[in-house]
């Protein structure tokens, strides 16, 4: 359980990161940012998304442009504003900084696990 | 064969199948409560409703059809993901614990899966969660006490409506009416439903109805749509004739004779109220029934509902008053001494208090009076209650006398006094032969308040008396008065009072013969 919760907590937390680093690409409509983040298996469902997409629109870091559609309706194609790109490399900064926390962390405690799990194979 | 539904979803136009139609219908409300504590909830749910619409015309295109089915839903759905999957990486970790908590609505609908007739009674027992045979029982056992259940059971008929969908017949059960609800539910869609043995024959009838018997149906419904009409014009003319619309004097009769003026307006349209709304309720319902005519609108029939129960107590509340007028009773006598005579013959006289003054102050036509229960100025037999009782009694001074008593009852005891103080009741001696008049008389426009005259007739034994016919006719003194033989061709038989009481003379006779 607290596991989970952790694991929630972190994927939550990297969550409005990648939407931003994706949609810095260019234009794109949310269902294709589903298909990216399904891939890095950060999102199952698609229903997640809208809510976040609408809060960082709300907050003033995307916009979006309709566009005609071939297949039903027309779609909303985010885009990254100035405030958006700029609160993007502040994370940028903020993930670089975790990373290298992350990193060293788990660079300490591999050493020393590695020392016990040896003994014991030996 | 399947229903299919038309829906707007995102500005486009779907074909969905009935059942798929119930699904998406169940999962949007769900994100659409989900959603409902998000600022921008309208929002987010118009993107997902987008985008469902563009999955639909995805899949209608790539599959070449037309309807979307139960399983394009339940992809999409998936695609989209459910409450549970926001849940899990919504915002605020608070709110994921507390969740939105489904308090499942039940709802009263007509159970016709289950019904023995029309299905109120399965409805209501899973309404009040008890077994449905039990509000059987008691609806059965209802209709008794003057009809009333069935009255219940035809109001319910027409305004509960029956369940037809399978969202409708989960809301009846009050199971969930989520996705999760929809697994549960212990509906299958398209399984046929057990019925009871009326109800599938009443469902065989209505299908038989439905064909050569629909013409046999209407005719029985037109004449039960035309009685029931001449039947509410006939009430709103009696309302009408009631509150005196033309100078009916219909507050002399006698069970509306009891009825204080004052209260005579407000009981008048009670009662009418109370008689007419179930008529209407028949006439509608049968033109509904017989010609499919439009239900009637809830709040009209909850309205109307309401009034009926308002008059009932309304009514109850005067009947109590007016009872309350009879709670006490008084009376006095008044003893006319008699001349004596050996023999003594009683008679109706009805001449004598029937003048034409009185046939036109009282509006009597004399050649028609036949009553021996009316109290002040109509003709016919059921006008009040008997109110006069004659009996002949041993006299033990050897003096013959009439004993008038004048009996009322009232709110108060000097009321009741004053009732029967009122009260006019005539005799007269002309030698031998006592003429009696068959009618007590009260004041014009007072009430009935149970008014009665016993008059008890004291003659020494041996004295003989002639009872006529007509007179034992209107004032019967419970004597075998056709246990006793006539003289042939008389119009009275002879009694003779004895020490033991009044004897029948001819009947004596003919014993000791």
């Amino acid at each position: 359980m607290i596991a989970e919760n952790t694991q929630t907590q972190m994927r939550k937390g990297i969550l409005e990161y990648c939407v931003l680093l994706i949609i810095s690409r260019g234009e794109i409509y949310a269902s294709d940012i589903i298909a990216e983040l399904k891939q890095a298996k950060l999102l199952v469902v698609e229903g997640t998304l809208y809510p976040l997409l609408t809060r960082l629109k709300n907050n003033g870091l995307l916009s979006y442009n309709w566009q005609e559609s071939t297949s039903g309706p027309p779609r909303k194609y985010y885009m990254l504003t100035e405030d958006g790109k700029a609160i993007l490399k502040q994370l940028d900064t903020t993930w670089q900084e975790l990373a290298y926390a992350i990193n060293t962390s788990k660079k300490v405690a591999d050493q020393e696990s590695k020392g016990p799990i040896n003994q014991t194979e030996s | 064969m399947k229903k299919t539904h038309n829906i707007n979803i995102g500005n486009s136009i779907i074909h969905i199948e009935e059942d798929a139609y119930e699904i998406l219908t169940v999962y949007l409300n769900e994100v659409k409560q989900h959603f409902s504590k998000n600022a921008d909830d309208f929002e987010i749910v118009t993107d997902i409703e987008n985008r469902i619409a563009e999955m639909f015309a995805e899949k209608l295109s790539a599959q070449q059809k037309q309807v979307i089915n139960v399983d394009d839903v339940q992809s999409v759905i998936q695609q989209m993901g459910s409450v549970k999957d926001f849940e899990t990486s919504e915002e605020s970790p608070e709110e994921q614990i507390s969740g939105p908590e489904y308090n499942p609505i039940k709802k009263l609908y007509r159970d016709t899966d289950q019904a023995m007739v029309a299905g109120v009674c399965a409805g209501l027992g899973h309404y009040l969660d008890i077994e449905a045979k039990w509000v059987r029982l008691f609806t059965f056992l209802t209709m008794f006490i003057f009809g009333s259940g069935l009255l219940v059971y035809i109001i319910f008929w027409i305004m509960v409506p029956k369940a037809k969908t399978r969202i409708e017949k989960m809301e009846m059960r009050g199971e969930e009416t989520n996705l999760k609800g929809f697994a549960n539910s212990s509906l299958h869609p398209f399984a046929e439903q057990s019925r009871g043995f009326i109800a599938g024959f009443i469902q065989a009838m209505g299908e038989f109805l439905q064909g050569t018997g629909k013409v046999i149906f209407k005719i029985i419904v037109g004449s039960i749509v035309v009685f029931a009409s001449f039947f509410l014009l006939g009430t709103i003319v009696a309302l009408a004739a009631f509150l005196g619309f033309w100078n009916s004097d219909v507050h002399n009769y006698f069970p509306i004779s009891m009825v204080n003026e004052e209260y005579l307006f407000a009981m008048t349209v009670a009662v009418f109220i109370v008689l007419i709304i179930p008529l209407l309720a028949l006439i509608l319902f049968s033109i509904r029934v017989g010609f499919n005519g439009r239900p009637i609108n809830k709040v009209l029939s909850y309205g109307l509902l309401l009034i009926w129960l308002g008059a009932v107590v309304t009514g109850i509340y005067y009947v109590a008053k007016v009872s309350t007028e009879f709670k006490e009773g008084a009376e006095f006598a008044q003893t006319t001494p008699l001349k004596v005579h050996p023999v003594y013959s009683l008679n109706i006289n009805m001449e004598r208090f029937f003048t034409k003054e009185d046939s036109l102050n009282y509006r009597i036509d004399p050649a028609r009076y036949k009553g021996r229960k009316i109290l002040n100025s109509r003709d016919d037999d059921f006008n009040s209650p008997r109110s006069i009782s004659f009996k002949i009694e041993k006299s033990t001074d050897g003096k013959v006398s009439l004993s008038t008593n004048f009996k009322s009852r009232g709110k108060t005891f000097e009321v009741a006094l004053k009732n029967a103080q009122n009260i006019h009741y005539d005799f007269l001696q002309e030698g031998a032969t006592l003429s009696f008049s068959p009618v007590l008389h009260i004041p014009k426009m007072s009430n009935w308040r149970g008014q009665e005259v016993e008059l008890t007739l004291s003659i020494p034994v041996g004295t003989e008396v002639q009872i006529s016919n007509e007179f034992y006719r209107y004032l019967k003194g419970g004597y075998n008065y056709w246990d006793c033989e006539r003289e042939k061709g008389a119009e009275y038989t002879s009694w003779i009072m004895t020490d033991t009481g009044v004897k029948c003379k001819f009947e004596k006779e003919k014993k000791e013969d």
